[in-house]
C-alpha cells in the first residue's frame, strides 16, 4: 500500500513560540524524545516501501536547492518558486518530469531537477503548485551590470508576448517575468541561447522561445534586457 | 649591546634543566616543530541556575563537537538536524540504509553482517590528527588499522604495458631502481655542485645504491623486493625481470607512485571497528535528549539579545532563542535561508564552491582479492573510478564490501550518470584491474557528495586554501569565521584551511567556542600558552 505523508504547510499562522528551556521540558516530560530520535535504518525499512521519489519531495528535498520556502538560492543555482504562476509552476513540472528540460546532462542544476521530479505522480504536482503558490512573494534580487534604456529598446520583442510591463501572458504560455531574480533571467536567457532549453523537439513553446532570443546579440544585450525588465518590477 | 640567544642555544638552556615536556612545548611555539598539543578549550563550567542556551545547526562531526563539549560546561543546547541520522559527511552506509541522493534515492542492499559497511564520506584516521583520535578514546570508539599502500595492490594505466595491470611492488622497486641507477652514474662523474670529500661521497653512493638495490657496476638488474618469479623459500629464488623504465614513463603514475605513504596519509591510519559513523554515534550517545531529526530550518536572525531560529518539523513551525548559535550548516545552503546576517557575511557564505567529490562501492560475491595476496590498502586506474580499496575488515570471510570509486578532486563525470550508468562504468573500468569483476560484483551503491540531500556538496573549496589564498578569498575566509552579531558562528571544515578532514570540523568547533568565551566580560584569553 502507498502512502503519502502530507507535504509540509507554510502556514505562517501556525507559527509555535516557544523558548529552549520550555521545548526541553515538553519533550522530556512528554517523552516525546524517541520519536524524534528513531534509528536511520528504521526510517530506511518504511521507506524502501514507499514511492521513493515522492518520499523525497515530502523530506523537503524542493527546499535544499529552492531555499525554505522557495525564496531561491543561485549559489545551488535554484531559483525563487515562490510567486510563480500556478499554470507556469505546472507546465514546468510537467516539462522537467517528460525530460523537455534536464536531460542534458551538462547544466547540472536543471539535471538535478529533472531526476527529482522524473517520476512525481499528477495528484503530487496538483499538491506541489498549491503548496508553492501559496506563499509569499520575496522581492527580487536586482542586477547592476546591464543598461535598462537599452535594455527597453531591446524588450519590445519580449513584450509581444510576455506583456509591456513583463506580467505575462497565459494564452501564449509567457509567464511574467518582472518579479524574478535577475540572476536567473540572464541565466535562462542564456540556456535558451545555447538550446539547453528550448531544445527539445516536443517543446514548442520553448523552441518558440529559443528562437525569440536570437534577437539578443551578445552578452551586454542579455544583461540590458535583464536590467530593464528589473526595473518593471 | 647585548646578544640576542639564538633559538637553539636558549633550548640547550631549558633541556639542560631536564625539562623535556617543557623544551618540547617550547619548541612548538617557536614554530621549530608542528604544534601536537590537544586543542580543546577549557570551558568554565555555566551557572546551573542560568545557563547560557545554545542552539546547534546541523549534526556533523563539528556540530557534535560544538554540542558535546558545551553540553559537558553545563550549558543548554539543542542541536537541530534535517535528516533523520547524525554524522552529515561522517557517513557508514549498511544493508537497509537510505542514501538520499536528490532524484536518485537509494536503499543499501548489503546482506546484513557487522562487517558488510561502507564508509561513504572519511575512511581514514591519521594518528597525527590528535583531537578526533582524543575523542575516540573518551567517547570509547574502538578504532583498528587502515591499510593506504599496499605494495601487493596494482598500477593500472592503458597508455603502459598495453593496459596490463602492475602490481606496486613491481611498479616502485623498478622507478627505484632505475633511478638509483641515474643518481649513481651522476655521482660519478664528479658533476655535483656540492663539495664532498671522499668519505661523504661514499656514505652517499651507499644510500642511492640502497635506495635502488643496484647490482655491482651500479646497474639496476632487478631486485627480489619486486617478487620473485619462482622460489625464495625451499629453492633459489628468482626475482621478476625489471620493468621497462621508459613503459614507466608513460605513466603519471610514476609521478605519485614513490610518494604514496607521505603528507596526511604517512602516519599509521585507523579506522573505527564497524564503520566511521560509530564516531559520530558515539558523540549521539552523549547528546541523547539534545538531537532534534527531520528539522528544516526556515529562518536564521540576529538580534538583541542572541539567535532567533526558525524551523519546522512534522507540518508545525517552531521559534527558538538561544544566546549563541553554532551553525555547521553547508555554507552555501545557509545563504539559501532566511537570515538579516551583514551582507558581506552572506557574500562570503556564497564564496566557497561546492565540492563534488564521488564513491561508490559494491558488496562481492568473495574476497577475491584476498586470492591474490590482497589484504586492504588501494590499487590505482588511470579512469574515472581512480581508485579501488580493499576492505581490511572482515578478512577470510566470505564476502566482503569494497570501495568501487572515489573521485576525490571532481566527480562530475560520475555525479552526471544515471544509477544503471554509474555501476556499468564502475564494472568496466574495474575489469581493467581484475579480469572477472563482472562475475564477481553485485549490490552497487553510489554516493554524489554533489547531490546528496541537506548538504548538495562535499568539502568546501577555498581557493588556494592549500598553497596560500589570494587576498579576497582570505578576506571572505576571515568574515565567515568571525561571528555574525558576536553571535552567530559557522563551523564546519567549511571554515577551515584544510576542509575534507573531520580534525578539520573539530578544530572549527574548538575555535568557535574559545571565541565566544573570550568575548565574554572578563573572559579575554591572556597571551601564551598555560604552564599548568
Amino acid at each position: 500500500m502507498q502512502v503519502c505523508p502530507e507535504l509540509p504547510s507554510p502556514d505562517f499562522s501556525r507559527i509555535t513560540v516557544i523558548d529552549m528551556k520550555t521545548l526541553i521540558k515538553t519533550l522530556l516530560l512528554a517523552g516525546g524524545i524517541g520519536v524524534l530520535t528513531q534509528p536511520a535504518t528504521l526510517l530506511a525499512q518504511q521507506f524502501s516501501q514507499l514511492d521513493t521519489t515522492f518520499q523525497s519531495i515530502g523530506n523537503q528535498v524542493c527546499a535544499t536547492c529552492h531555499g525554505a520556502y522557495g525564496q531561491g538560492n543561485p549559489v545551488v543555482g535554484g531559483p525563487s518558486l515562490a510567486g510563480l504562476e500556478p499554470w507556469y509552476l505546472r507546465s514546468q513540472l510537467e516539462k522537467f518530469r517528460a525530460g523537455w528540460r534536464g536531460a542534458q546532462r551538462d547544466y547540472i542544476p536543471a539535471y538535478e531537477m529533472q531526476a527529482t521530479v522524473s517520476n512525481i505522480s499528477n495528484a503530487e504536482i496538483d499538491r506541489l503548485v498549491s503548496e508553492v503558490t501559496s506563499w509569499p512573494e520575496p522581492d527580487p534580487e536586482a542586477y547592476s551590470e546591464g543598461n535598462a534604456a537599452h535594455g527597453q529598446q531591446l524588450y519590445t520583442t519580449c513584450a509581444t508576448c510576455h506583456g509591456m510591463s513583463a506580467e505575462g501572458n497565459e494564452a501564449l504560455k509567457a509567464p511574467a517575468l518582472a518579479d524574478r531574480d535577475s540572476w536567473y533571467l540572464y541565466r535562462q536567457l542564456n540556456l535558451f541561447k545555447s538550446g539547453f532549453r528550448g531544445g527539445h523537439p516536443d517543446d514548442v513553446t520553448g523552441a518558440q522561445m529559443r528562437a525569440s532570443v536570437q534577437v539578443l546579440e551578445d552578452d551586454q544585450a542579455v544583461k540590458d534586457v535583464v536590467a530593464y525588465i528589473n526595473s518593471l518590477n | 649591546m647585548k646578544k640576542l640567544i639564538s633559538r637553539r642555544e636558549m633550548l640547550t638552556l631549558l633541556a639542560a634543566t631536564g625539562a623535556s615536556g617543557l623544551v618540547l612545548r617550547a619548541s612548538a611555539a617557536l614554530n621549530l616543530v608542528p604544534d601536537t598539543q590537544l586543542a580543546r578549550p577549557r570551558i568554565p563550567q555555566a551557572d546551573p541556575n542560568n545557563p547560557p542556551t545554545i542552539v546547534v545547526l546541523g549534526a556533523g562531526i563539528a556540530g557534535l563537537t560544538a554540542a558535546y563539549e558545551l553540553t559537558k560546561a553545563g550549558y543548554n543546547c539543542v542541536l537541530l538536524e534535517a535528516s533523520s541520522r547524525v554524522g552529515g559527511r561522517c557517513m557508514t552506509v549498511r544493508s537497509g540504509d537510505l542514501i538520499d541522493e536528490v532524484g536518485n534515492p537509494q536503499i543499501c542492499q548489503f546482506d546484513d553482517a557487522p562487517h558488510m559497511y561502507f564508509n561513504a564520506g572519511p575512511a581514514r584516521i591519521p594518528s597525527s590528527h590528535r583531537n578526533l583520535m582524543n575523542y575516540c578514546k573518551e567517547l570509547g570508539v574502538d578504532l583498528e588499522v587502515f591499510i593506504n599502500e599496499n605494495k601487493e595492490c596494482y598500477y593500472q594505466d592503458d597508455a603502459m604495458f598495453g593496459g596490463k595491470p602492475v602490481k606496486n611492488t613491481e611498479f616502485t622497486t623498478s622507478a627505484r631502481g632505475f633511478m638509483a641507477e641515474i643518481m649513481a652514474k651522476s655521482l660519478e662523474k664528479d658533476q655535483l655542485d656540492m663539495p664532498l670529500d671522499q668519505w661523504e661521497l661514499e656514505t652517499l653512493m651507499g644510500v642511492v645504491r640502497s635506495f635502488g638495490d643496484l647490482s655491482e657496476g651500479d646497474m639496476f638488474k632487478g631486485s627480489t623486493r619486486g617478487g620473485y618469479t619462482h622460489g625464495g623459500y625451499l629453492d633459489h629464488g628468482e626475482a621478476k625481470e625489471p620493468l621497462a623504465f621508459r613503459e614507466l614513463l608513460k605513466s603519471g603514475f610514476l609521478r605519485n607512485a614513490l610518494s604514496a605513504s607521505e603528507g596526511e596519509t604517512g602516519p599509521i591510519l585507523f579506522q573505527p571497528v564497524g564503520g566511521m559513523d560509530n564516531i559520530a554515534k558515539g558523540f549521539a550517545r552523549k547528546l541523547e535528549n539534545r538531537i532534534f531529526y527531520n528539522v528544516l530550518v526556515s529562518s536564521v536572525k540576529l538580534n538583541n539579545s542572541g539567535v532567533e531560529v526558525i524551523y519546522e518539523h512534522g507540518g508545525v513551525k517552531y521559534k527558538l532563542d538561544a544566546d549563541y548559535c553554532f551553525n555547521c550548516i553547508p555554507s552555501h545552503l545557509m545563504a539559501g535561508i532566511d537570515n538579516n546576517f551583514p551582507s558581506e557575511y552572506v557574500a562570503a557564505m556564497r564564496y566557497p564552491q561546492r565540492g563534488e567529490a564521488y564513491k561508490s562501492a559494491f558488496q562481492t560475491k568473495e574476497r577475491f582479492w584476498e586470492n591474490d595476496d590482497i589484504y586492504g590498502g588501494i590499487s590505482w586506474v588511470n579512469a574515472p573510478i581512480r581508485q579501488i580499496w580493499y576492505p581490511i575488515n572482515g578478512i577470510h570471510k566470505e564476502k566482503g564490501v569494497i570501495l568501487s570509486a572515489y573521485d576525490f578532486g571532481g566527480g562530475m563525470a560520475f555525479t552526471k550518470l544515471s544509477q544503471e550508468q554509474r555501476i556499468e562504468a564502475a564494472i568496466q573500468q574495474g575489469e581493467k584491474l581484475h579480469p572477472d569483476y563482472r562475475q564477481q560484483v553485485e549490490k552497487g551503491i553510489t554516493i554524489a557528495w554533489h547531490r546528496m540531500n541537506h548538504m548538495l556538496g562535499c568539502a568546501a573549496r577555498w581557493p588556494g586554501s592549500r598553497g596560500g589564498a589570494n587576498a579576497q578569498a582570505e578576506e571572505m575566509f576571515q568574515t565567515l569565521r568571525r561571528p555574525a552579531g558576536g553571535r552567530h558562528y559557522m563551523i564546519g571544515d567549511q571554515v577551515t584551511k584544510h576542509s575534507a578532514w573531520q580534525e578539520s570540523a573539530i578544530l572549527s568547533a574548538h575555535w568557535a567556542i574559545k571565541d565566544m568565551l573570550s568575548r565574554q566580560p572578563g573572559n579575554a584569553s591572556m597571551p601564551g600558552t598555560p604552564l599548568s
